[in-house]
């Protein structure tokens, strides 16, 4: 990419700057308080021996509690296992996924994507209550169905247990996250390098082993990292199928010391710098792999061709397959969540009159349910848009190989992924209460979607930094030689070309945005309180048919959202 | 004639007291007036509790159609509450008026951080003030200080439910029962090892039985632990763990309407009656933003249509004389003349039930 030769001089300190400069370290800046701040403060914190609202002793004593406790290296084995054990076939399952929806000739691949993504925003809590009805041991439907096969004598199936957590991880959000981070890249992936293996005599398995995945493995990388540091932050599934079979994890543990009276916010990031040192492994084996010589440029200016591969007779057995998973893994439970949203008491078909509109009618009938969906879907749009301005361009000045910060720049990206949600809430609120615009900030709605965007930078960064990635120097160099200046070049060649991940990121920023209960637990006041507020209300009181109820109004807005946003990616990107 | 003019004195001083008193209660009208149109200019008034459909689906509405008041209600786990509210006032906002808190947040956070101001002097409505309106014969003040804490709440805690289809009712009389081997593995009870409902009922099973019950029952018994609430109640009537230690009342009740044949118990032979104050204490935050109409919330909470309200769409037993009982279980009023454990006495909170609960939690980790 062509340096700039453009300087602005700040004339009083003699200090010259050239604009990449200028506004890399304005994003630094930015960063660091935004993200640097809460997490030193909470770091400080995690010394502090006093209770809350006293005076500050510092001392490891926090410390030495969080991890003397016997109970918390076992949580966090348990925690690594089921990481692990659960990222090895999502990776497997989103990787192939992905590869046939975006590289291949299979019929339907729009709508298995289109699948992945309603799968996704579906509330993990009332999804995982749909498979107790579905696997649980004493009243399963699937056990009852398998019990009365005559060679079947006890339950097959028991989700209270390390596989049945797995399992059910799977489904809720094992492989769609990853899929739609995964999509656009490969789609993306210029056809040049997979015809000319193909020239050579590689079949497809090969070609797909020794082309295509290498060539995309900075962004299969930073999904499994991603994957990995989310499997250990898991929450909800381990809190509702775990405790029963007495299996505790890690981020429980975090929870716990958080509920205590008084709150022990010292154990608690004490154990949450775990996650940190997790991450900077990771990360360090992310970065030395990128700064090998390994190229990952797919979209050059040279012949760039997106030819699919044909699979033949086989592109039905694929369909097959994929729809076989998404039967299986989201369409069966997600039949139960509907059914439950309609049924007087959730999974309870054998009382009277088992079926009613009255969780509806509830909800609609709440008087600030209409206030609350104003103020979730300003939320997340200005989440959504805000996040792709703002790392689309930290993005690029992680990949322009020109920022001297990078490493810095990156590091603070990822902070969000290292804190428990309502961890980085409290540092966030403690930020927003120390500067001058906490009018504008605290309690309103855009001080919520300020945070989330600023929750949202791991993965938003991550999925730029790999669509930047494969991107040709000489794209950008051609645009400049005819004369385009960097605002022409940004919004007639990148823009165009990163349109389709914008829209992938913007959509899933604008439902973690709906759906987000972590974040804007500590800022909401009573005028922003947004619809996901609502559903930690009903899920608080015991409403669960109406929170599954809201749950899945919240899936149709994302559905819909999905619709238009995918048009409109796709028109910037001139793909259809 | 000294007869007739002693009544003749007695007549006028009869009068002058009447009317002195007379005078008071159009004094305290004027007061009250005074007040209540300060709070209309004050606006609104913010209220921080648990996320509550009694509360926004009728208090909210009846407050304010009755006082002109509005009610902004944060709502929100008691330990996120108090996070933002120090976390705000470390920064100088004080943005909460009233607190409807449970008893470990209000009396470790609210009033040892001493976040609340007294309460007392503000009760002004008569209905509030009159003594005879009140079991007690006083508005409850619960803090050490007497001044600062309302308790208006104190009902029968239900010990534990049985389903009759899996558990006679003769099968469990006396506390002992519990430990019978034919319920191992049938007991379900909100996660002990954790702050909550578990963790505070073991913490009474050890003050009030000993050790040697808390360890038979929540090791030996193999009792089925979680953390939702509402899969409790669902195992109680399904059968798969038809013996429940914490299930909420307002999860089974629908259930008995069912027809599900389901049991509610107080107290089992060994095992006395508990008493609380759920579902929350009332205290007012200092530097309120909206003083006045914090008093006015909290004379109108603790009036008869305030708390008459409350306590029926929440199920629970006033301290008020004069509001009908009868929409509730007769196993929730507390009996004359029965010492039950109080456990939202102050001092078991702040000290007894932490000792304890620490002993079990210690005890817990060998299972």
């Amino acid at each position: 990419m062509q340096r700039s030769d453009t300087t602005i001089s700040v004339a009083h300190f003699g200090i010259r700057f050239r604009p990449i400069r200028l506004a890399e370290l304005s994003m630094l800046a930015f960063l660091a308080v935004t993200m640097g701040l809460p997490l030193f403060f909470l770091l400080i914190g995690s010394f502090n021996l006093a209770p809350p609202g006293k005076p500050a002793v510092y001392g490891l004593d926090n410390w030495v509690r969080a991890f003397s406790d016997p109970g918390t290296l076992s949580a966090l084995w348990t925690s690594f296992l089921l990481s692990m054990v659960r990222l090895i076939p999502a990776m497997f399952f989103s990787v192939l996924f992905a590869w046939l929806i975006a590289r291949t000739d299979m019929p339907g691949g729009k709508a298995v994507e289109s699948f992945c993504w309603i799968a996704y925003f579906v509330p993990d809590f009332p999804l995982t209550l749909a498979w107790i009805l579905l696997l649980d041991p004493n009243f399963g439907f699937l056990n009852t169905l398998a019990k009365s096969l005559p060679f079947i004598d006890g339950p097959l199936f028991n989700p209270y247990s390390f596989w049945g957590i797995v399992w059910v991880h799977t489904s809720a959000g094992g492989i769609w996250f990853k899929v739609m981070l995964l999509v656009p890249i490969f789609r993306r992936l210029g056809a040049s390098l997979e015809e000319a293996a193909r020239v050579s005599g590689a079949n497809t398995a090969a070609m797909l082993r020794r082309i295509t995945l290498p060539v995309l493995s900075p962004m299969i990388l930073a999904v499994s990292v991603l994957s990995f540091i989310r499997g250990l932050q898991s929450f909800n599934t381990e809190l509702l199928l775990g405790t029963p079979a007495r299996i505790y994890v890690y981020s429980t543990r975090i929870y716990d010391y958080l509920q205590r009276e008084p709150r022990a916010y010292g154990e608690a990031t004490a154990l949450g710098s775990m996650f940190l040192v997790a991450l900077a492994v990771l990360l360090f084996c992310y970065w030395k792999y990128l700064s090998g010589e390994r190229k990952f440029t797919v979209v050059t200016g040279q012949g760039y061709s997106t030819m699919r591969v044909k699979l033949g007779k086989w592109r039905y057995v694929a369909l097959g397959v994929c729809v076989l998973y998404l039967a299986v893994m989201m369409i069966l439970p997600l039949l139960f969540l509907v059914i439950g949203s309609f049924m007087r008491r959730y999974g309870f078909f054998n009382i009277a009159s088992p079926f009613t509109l009255v969780h509806w009618q509830n909800l609609f009938a709440d008087a600030i349910f209409l206030e609350a969906l104003k103020n979730s879907l300003i939320i997340a749009s200005v989440t959504a848009v805000g996040g792709i301005l703002l790392y689309s361009a930290v993005a690029y000045l992680l990949v322009s190989r020109r920022a001297i910060t990078a490493p810095l720049l990156e590091s603070f990206c990822w902070v969000p992924h290292v804190l428990p949600g309502i961890l980085l809430s409290l540092g966030v609120l403690w930020l927003f209460l120390s500067t001058p615009l906490r009018s504008v900030l605290y309690g309103t709605v855009w001080g919520i979607a300020l945070a989330l965007i600023l929750a949202d930078s791991p993965v938003t960064t991550q999925a730029f930094k790999a669509g930047l990635l494969q991107l040709g120097p000489d794209l950008e160099e051609a645009a400049r030689v005819s004369g385009a200046s960097w605002a022409q070049t940004y919004r007639r060649v990148l823009l165009p070309l990163l349109a389709p991940i914008a829209a992938a990121v913007g959509l899933m920023n604008f439902g973690s945005a709906l759906t987000s209960i972590s974040t804007p637990v500590l800022l909401y006041s009573h005028q922003s309180r947004p619809l996901s507020i609502l559903l930690l209300e009903y899920s608080f009181t015991g409403e669960l048919e109406r929170g599954a109820a809201l749950g899945l109004l919240i899936t149709v807005i994302i559905g819909l959202m999905m619709v238009v946003g995918r048009k409109f990616g796709l028109r910037l990107s001139g793909s259809d | 004639m000294a007869r007739s003019l002693r009544i003749g004195w007695f007549i006028l001083l009869s009068l002058w007291v009447n009317g002195l008193a007379s005078a008071q209660t159009k004094g305290s009208d004027k007061e009250w007036q005074e007040i209540l149109n300060a709070a209309k200019q004050e606006g609104k008034v913010v209220v921080a509790g648990s996320p509550d459909p009694v509360m926004r689906n009728e208090i909210i509405p009846k407050f304010t159609a009755r006082t002109g008041v509005a009610v902004e209600f944060i709502a929100g786990r008691s330990s996120q509450i108090v996070s933002r509210v120090e976390t705000e006032r470390s920064a100088g906002i004080y943005s909460v008026d009233v607190f409807l808190a449970g008893p470990d947040t209000t009396a470790i956070d609210l009033y040892g951080n001493k976040m609340i101001d007294p309460l007392k002097p503000l009760l002004m409505l008569p209905e509030v003030v009159d003594g005879t309106k009140w079991k007690t014969g006083k508005v409850w003040f619960v803090d050490p200080d007497e001044r600062f804490v309302v308790r208006p709440f104190s009902s029968v805690a239900t010990l534990l439910f049985i389903n009759t289809d899996y558990v006679k009712p003769e099968e469990m009389r006396s506390y002992r029962d519990l430990l019978n081997p034919k319920w191992r593995g049938k007991i379900s009870t909100e996660e002990p090892t954790t702050t909550g409902a578990g963790a505070n009922m073991a913490a009474r099973f050890y003050t009030q039985v000993g050790e040697e019950f808390v360890k038979a029952l929540y090791i030996d018994q193999k009792p089925t632990p979680t953390r939702e609430r509402r899969q409790m109640s669902d195992w109680l009537a399904r059968g798969t763990q038809p013996i429940c230690l914490n299930c909420r009342e307002d999860d089974v009740r629908p259930l008995v309407k069912d027809g599900f044949k389901i049991l509610e118990i107080f107290e089992l032979v060994g095992l006395p009656g508990t008493t609380n104050g759920s579902p929350w204490l009332l205290s007012l935050a200092n530097k309120a933003p909206h003083p006045k109409a914090a008093q006015v919330f909290a004379n109108w909470i603790l009036s008869k249509e305030g708390l008459e309200t409350y306590a029926r769409g929440y199920g629970s037993a006033t301290l008020r004389t004069d509001i009908s009982e009868s929409y509730l279980n007769p196993g929730n009023l507390p009996k004359t003349g029965v010492k039950y454990f109080d456990d939202t006495d102050w001092k078991w909170i702040v000290t007894g039930r932490h000792e304890s609960r620490e002993k079990v939690w210690k005890l817990l980790k060998t299972r």
